[in-house]
C-alpha cells in the first residue's frame, strides 16, 4: 500500500541515475531539472578546484550582474513585472550601473561643494558675532585695568596686546586671525593643543553650529563648530594652520572688515542657492532613473540567481570537450523518473534539437538520501522531528505520528478551553490568511509562529478537548452535566460535599473547583494520568522499532532488542500503569482491605521482594505476581546485554569459516562492470562517473559490539526510570498553568467584582482590571506558558520518544530547486 | 452509578469509530496520514477521558470546603 502513494511513514525510495547530456541541450535540461526540484546533482569532480571547473567565466559573468543588482537594490525599493532574455539583461546592467555611477559621482561632488560652502556661511555668520563681542569686551577690558586688577588672566592679556597697534581705529581689529570649522568632539583636543602649543599665547573663541553636516555618501550626520583663533606673528599662525588642518579642520579666509564679510556673505549665499538648484535638479533625473531601474529589478534577481544555481550545477557534471557532452549523477525519487524523462524531452524542445538527455539507472551501494514529501499541513511537524536529526534512508518517520502526539501532549500541560480557544483563533485567522500573509512578508518572530500555525491549530484544538477534561475555562468551571458532589443547604464552616450517586461524564466534576482540597485530589489525577500517558507513548515508540527491524531484515533485533526492552518497560511501568486502573476500577468504601499507595507498592516491590502487607494489598496473590514480574525484568537485562553480540558473533564465525571474506566487496565490483559495460568506448568520460567510491565496510569488530551494546542496554534500562518520571512534567506544567491562571483571576478581575463603591468608579475599575487580565493572559498563559509547553513536549518527542526507536542517522535530499531558491531570496 | 464497564463501553465506540475510519478514507496520497491522525487522534481522547472518568469512578476523597454561606 505505501508503495502506491507517498507516505510520511517511510522516507521515499531512491535511485541513483547518470545523465548523459548533450552539450547543447545541457542549460535548457539543468533548467528543466531545477523548476522540477526533484533532482539532486552528485558532484562529480570534487578533487577539481572552484576555478577549474569548466563553467567558472560564466559564473564570474553572472557574480558581476548579481553584483550590479545588489547595488541597485541598495539603492531602490520596488517591484516588478516581466522579464527578458538573459544576455540583453546583462548589457542593460552594465549601461544602467555606469549612468547610476556617474550620477553618484556628481552627486557627492556637488554635496561636498554644498557643504564646505554651507560651512563657510556659518563660519561668516558666527565669526561676525566673534567680532561683535570682542569689540564690546575691548571696553570691558580697558575698565578692568583701570581697577588694577592684576587677576585677569593671560588670554585676555593676550588679546589686549594683539590690539594694541589697532587701538586707533574704531574696529581695533587689525590683528591676525584664523578661522574655519572643526568637528565638535574634537573641539577640547584642538583647544588643549594650541594652547600647549602656543604657550597660551593666543585668544580662542568658538561657538557651536546647531544644523548637523550631512555626509553627501555616507549619509552620516556630524556636528562641526565655528572657531575664530586671534594670535600674533605669521609664524603662530602658521603653527595654528597646521594644527587644524592635521585635525581635520576647514579654514576659510575671513576679512576683518565688516562690509567685505557681508559681501562674502551675500556672495556665498547667492553661491549656495545655485549648487542647491543644481542638486535638486539631479535628485530627479537620479529618482527617474532608480525608478526604470525598480521596474526590472526584482524579475532581474531571480533570473540571475537561476542562471547562477544552473552553471553551478553545470559544474557537477563532469564534462568530455571532445564529445561535446556532460555526464552527471544524482539521487531522485524512484516514483519520479518518469516525470524527469519527460522534464527531459521537454528541455530538448526548448532547445531545438534532436538530441535528448538520456537518463539510466545505476545500482549502487551508497546511502541514498532521506526525502519526505510534505506539504505544507505535514511541514511543520516534519521540522520538529528533522531538528533532532534527520531519519536514515527508509526508516519508521515519527513525524507521521507527531503529528497527533505533539499536540496531544502539549494539550495535557496548555489544558485550558479558554486559552485553546484563542490559539485555536489565532491560528485559524493565520490559516485562513494564508496567501495573503505570505506575500505580504513578515517579520522574524510572526513569521516563525506563521510556520506553525498547523501545529498551533491542532495544539489549540487538543488544549480545547484537555480544557473540558480538566473542566477549566479561563480557571473557571463549567457545569454541563449532573455533578456527582452536592453541597448541603443551610451550613457553613468546614463542609463536606455528598455524593448524589453519579459520576460525572465528561471531564473533571465542577464540584471540585474552589474546594479546599481540590489540589490533593488533582495532582492524585494528574500524576497518575502522566504516568499512563507516558508508559503508552514509550511503548508505541518502542513498537516503532518493529516496522524498522522488518523492514531492515534484521530479524535478530527483534528477539534480542524490541521484546526484552518492552518486557522490561511493562514488568515495572506497565504494571504500575495496571495497578492504577485496577486501584480506580475499585469501591475501596466496599473492600476490606485499605487502599494501598502505588508509590511505595513499586518501591516495596524492589526492596522486599515477595512480602506484601495483607492490610494494604491490592489483590490475592500480588506478592508472587511481583516476584515473578520482577524476574522478568531481572532476566531482561542480561538478555538485551548478551544475546547481539553472542549472535553476530556466531554469524560471522560461519561466514569466516565458509571462506567468504570480502562477499561485500566482489559483489560491489560486480556491479561496476556490468553497469560500464554499456559504455565501452566512453571509458574517461563516463567510466569515471561510474566508479563509485566503495561504501567502507566495517571490519567485524566484536570489542566495539559488545560495548555498543553495554551502552545501549544500561542507556534503555536507566532511561526506562527517568523518562517515565520525567512524563511527570506533563503533571508539573499542567498544575502550574491551572494555578497560574487562578491567581491571575483572582488578582484581577475578581477584586474588581469585590470592589465596593460607587458605580461609576466600580465601572472604571472593572473595565481596568479587564484590560489587564486580558493583556496578562494573552502574553502570559497563551504566549510565555504556551512556549514552555511547547518546549516541554518537544522534548517528550525527542528525548523520550525517539530515543527508543529513532536512529536519525540519514542526511536530507536536497534536489536543485528553482522555488526554494526564490523564497531564500526574499528573506 | 457509573461503572468500570462504561469506560470498556465507549472504548469498544472508539474502536469502531477507528475502523470506521480506517475503510472511509479515501485513497490518495494522503491516506495514511489521515488514518493515523485519526486514530491517533480518537486513541488519545479515549485515554485522556477514560482516565478521568476512573479517576472519579470511587473516590477516596470528598469535596469540602469552609467558604460556603447561608442561603437566604
Amino acid at each position: 500500500m505505501a508503495t502506491d502513494y507517498p507516505s510520511l511513514f517511510r522516507s521515499e525510495e531512491m535511485s541513483l541515475v547518470q545523465l548523459y547530456i548533450p552539450g547543447e541541450v545541457a542549460h535548457d535540461t539543468i533548467y528543466e531539472l531545477g523548476e522540477l526540484g526533484d533532482f539532486q546533482f552528485k558532484d562529480l569532480n570534487p578533487t577539481v578546484t572552484a576555478f577549474q571547473r569548466p563553467f567558472t567565466p560564466q559564473l564570474r559573468r553572472l557574480g558581476e550582474s548579481a553584483r550590479r543588482l545588489r547595488l541597485f537594490r541598495s539603492q531602490i525599493l520596488a517591484l516588478s513585472p516581466p522579464w527578458n532574455a538573459f544576455d540583453e539583461l546583462e548589457e542593460k546592467l552594465r549601461q544602467h550601473e555606469k549612468r547610476l555611477n556617474e550620477m553618484n559621482r556628481s552627486w557627492e561632488e556637488l554635496g561636498k561643494r554644498k557643504s564646505e560652502l554651507e560651512e563657510k556661511k556659518w563660519v561668516l555668520r558666527e565669526t561676525a558675532g566673534f567680532f561683535n563681542e570682542a569689540e564690546h569686551r575691548h571696553t570691558e577690558i580697558r575698565t578692568s585695568f583701570d581697577d588694577g586688577d592684576g587677576t585677569a588672566p593671560l588670554l585676555e592679556h593676550a588679546a589686549e596686546y594683539g590690539t594694541l597697534p589697532g587701538e586707533s581705529s574704531l574696529a581695533g581689529f587689525d590683528l591676525e586671525f584664523v578661522a574655519g570649522t572643526i568637528e565638535r568632539t574634537r573641539m577640547p583636543t584642538f583647544e588643549r593643543i594650541l594652547w600647549r602649543v602656543l604657550r597660551g599665547n593666543l585668544y580662542m573663541n568658538y561657538s557651536e553650529i546647531e544644523e548637523p553636516f550631512v555626509d553627501p555618501v555616507s549619509g552620516k550626520e556630524t556636528f562641526k563648530d565655528v572657531f575664530i583663533i586671534f594670535a600674533h606673528g605669521p609664524e603662530l599662525l602658521a603653527k595654528i594652520r597646521k594644527v587644524a588642518e592635521s585635525m581635520g579642520g576647514t579654514l576659510y579666509t575671513i576679512d576683518s572688515s565688516q562690509d567685505k564679510r557681508a559681501n562674502a556673505l551675500r556672495e556665498v549665499a547667492a553661491r549656495l542657492e545655485d549648487v542647491d538648484q543644481v542638486l535638486y535638479n539631479m535628485g530627479q533625473t537620479r529618482r527617474v532613473e532608480l525608478s526604470k531601474i525598480a521596474e526590472g529589478l526584482e524579475a532581474w534577481r531571480d533570473a540571475v540567481r537561476r542562471e547562477e544555481e544552473i552553471y553551478k550545477t553545470l559544474n557537477l557534471l563532469s564534462y568530455d570537450p571532445g564529445r561535446k557532452t556532460l555526464v552527471g549523477e544524482g539521487w531522485v525519487p524512484s516514483r519520479d523518473i518518469t516525470a524527469i524523462q519527460l522534464a527531459l524531452r521537454r528541455a530538448m524542445e526548448t532547445a531545438g534539437t534532436s538530441v535528448p538527455a538520456i537518463l539510466s539507472e545505476l545500482r549502487t551501494h551508497q546511502t541514498p538520501p532521506t526525502f519526505h514529501r510534505t506539504n505544507k499541513f505535514t511541514e511543520g511537524y516534519q521540522t520538529i522531528i528533522d531538528s533532532y536529526g534527520v531519519a536514515t534512508y527508509q526508516e519508521v518517520n515519527p513525524g507521521l505520528f507527531t503529528v497527533i502526539t505533539f499536540p496531544f501532549l502539549f494539550a495535557v500541560m496548555f489544558g485550558d478551553i479558554g486559552h485553546g480557544f484563542i490559539a485555536f483563533l489565532a491560528a485559524t485567522a493565520m490559516i485562513l490568511m494564508e496567501k495573503k500573509l505570505l506575500k505580504a512578508g513578515l517579520d522574524e518572530i510572526t513569521e516563525t509562529f506563521f510556520y506553525g500555525r498547523y501545529i498551533i491549530v491542532l495544539m489549540g484544538a487538543f488544549s480545547m478537548f484537555t480544557g473540558f477534561m480538566y473542566n477549566d475555562i479561563f480557571s473557571k468551571s463549567l457545569s454541563i452535566w449532573q455533578s456527582g458532589w452536592e453541597w448541603p443547604s443551610n451550613s457553613t464552616g468546614l463542609v463536606f460535599a455528598e455524593p448524589t450517586g453519579h459520576t460525572y461524564p465528561f471531564g473533571l466534576d465542577p464540584n471540585w473547583h474552589g474546594s479546599d482540597n481540590a489540589l490533593i485530589f488533582t495532582n492524585s489525577y494528574k500524576m497518575k494520568m502522566s504516568i499512563i500517558l507516558g508508559v503508552i507513548h514509550m511503548s508505541f515508540a518502542i513498537c516503532l522499532q518493529v516496522p524498522n527491524h522488518l523492514h531492515f531484515k534484521k530479524y535478530l533485533n527483534i528477539y534480542a532488542e524490541f521484546i526484552p526492552q518492552i518486557l522490561f518497560m511493562w514488568s515495572i511501568f506497565g504494571y504500575l500503569v495496571v495497578c492504577i486502573i485496577y486501584k480506580w476500577s475499585i469501591d475501596w468504601s466496599q473492600s476490606s482491605t485499605a487502599p494501598p499507595g502505588l508509590l511505595n507498592m513499586l518501591i516495596y516491590m524492589f526492596l522486599s521482594p515477595g512480602t506484601v502487607d495483607p492490610k494494604t494489598q491490592l489483590y490475592a496473590g500480588q506478592g508472587f505476581i511481583q516476584v515473578v514480574l520482577l524476574l522478568i525484568a531481572l532476566v531482561c537485562v542480561p538478555w538485551m546485554l548478551c544475546l547481539k553480540p553472542y549472535m553476530l558473533y556466531k554469524e560471522h564465525q560461519r561466514i569466516v569459516a565458509q571462506g567468504y571474506h570480502g562477499l561485500a566487496g566482489q559483489e560491489n565490483g560486480h556491479n561496476r562492470v556490468s553497469t560500464s559495460n554499456d559504455l565501452e568506448e566512453d571509458e574517461e568520460g563516463a567510466g569515471q562517473a561510474v566508479a563509485e567510491p566503495e561504501e567502507d565496510e566495517h571490519p567485524f569488530e566484536m570489542g566495539d559490539i559488545i560495548i555498543h551494546q553495554v551502552i545501549h542496554t544500561i542507556e534503555f534500562c536507566l532511561g526506562c526510570i527517568s523518562n517515565t518520571a520525567s512524563y511527570l512534567r506533563l503533571w508539573a506544567l499542567s498544575l502550574a498553568h491551572a494555578q497560574l491562571s487562578e491567581v491571575l483571576y483572582t488578582m484581577t478581575i475578581e477584586n474588581a467584582f469585590l470592589f465596593e463603591g460607587n458605580a461609576i468608579a466600580h465601572t472604571i475599575f472593572l473595565v481596568i482590571m479587564f484590560a489587564m487580565w486580558f493583556t496578562l493572559t494573552l502574553a502570559i498563559l497563551c504566549v510565555m506558558e504556551g512556549l514552555s509547553a511547547f518546549l516541554h513536549a518537544l522534548r517528550l518527542h525527542w528525548v523520550e520518544a525517539n530515543g527508543k526507536h529513532y536512529m536519525a542517522g540519514g542526511y536530507a535530499f536536497t534536489p536543485l530547486n528553482f522555488a526554494t531558491l526564490y523564497e531564500e531570496d526574499e528573506q | 452509578m457509573g461503572s468500570f464497564l462504561h469506560v470498556v463501553f465507549v472504548g469498544i465506540i472508539c474502536a469502531a469509530l477507528g475502523a470506521a475510519s480506517w475503510f472511509a478514507t479515501p485513497r490518495g496520497k494522503n491516506q495514511v496520514l489521515l488514518r493515523s491522525s485519526v486514530l491517533l487522534s480518537l486513541t488519545c481522547c479515549y485515554l485522556m477521558w477514560a482516565i478521568t472518568y476512573l479517576a472519579q469512578l470511587h473516590p477516596l476523597i470528598v469535596p469540602r470546603r469552609s467558604d460556603l454561606r447561608m442561603e437566604y
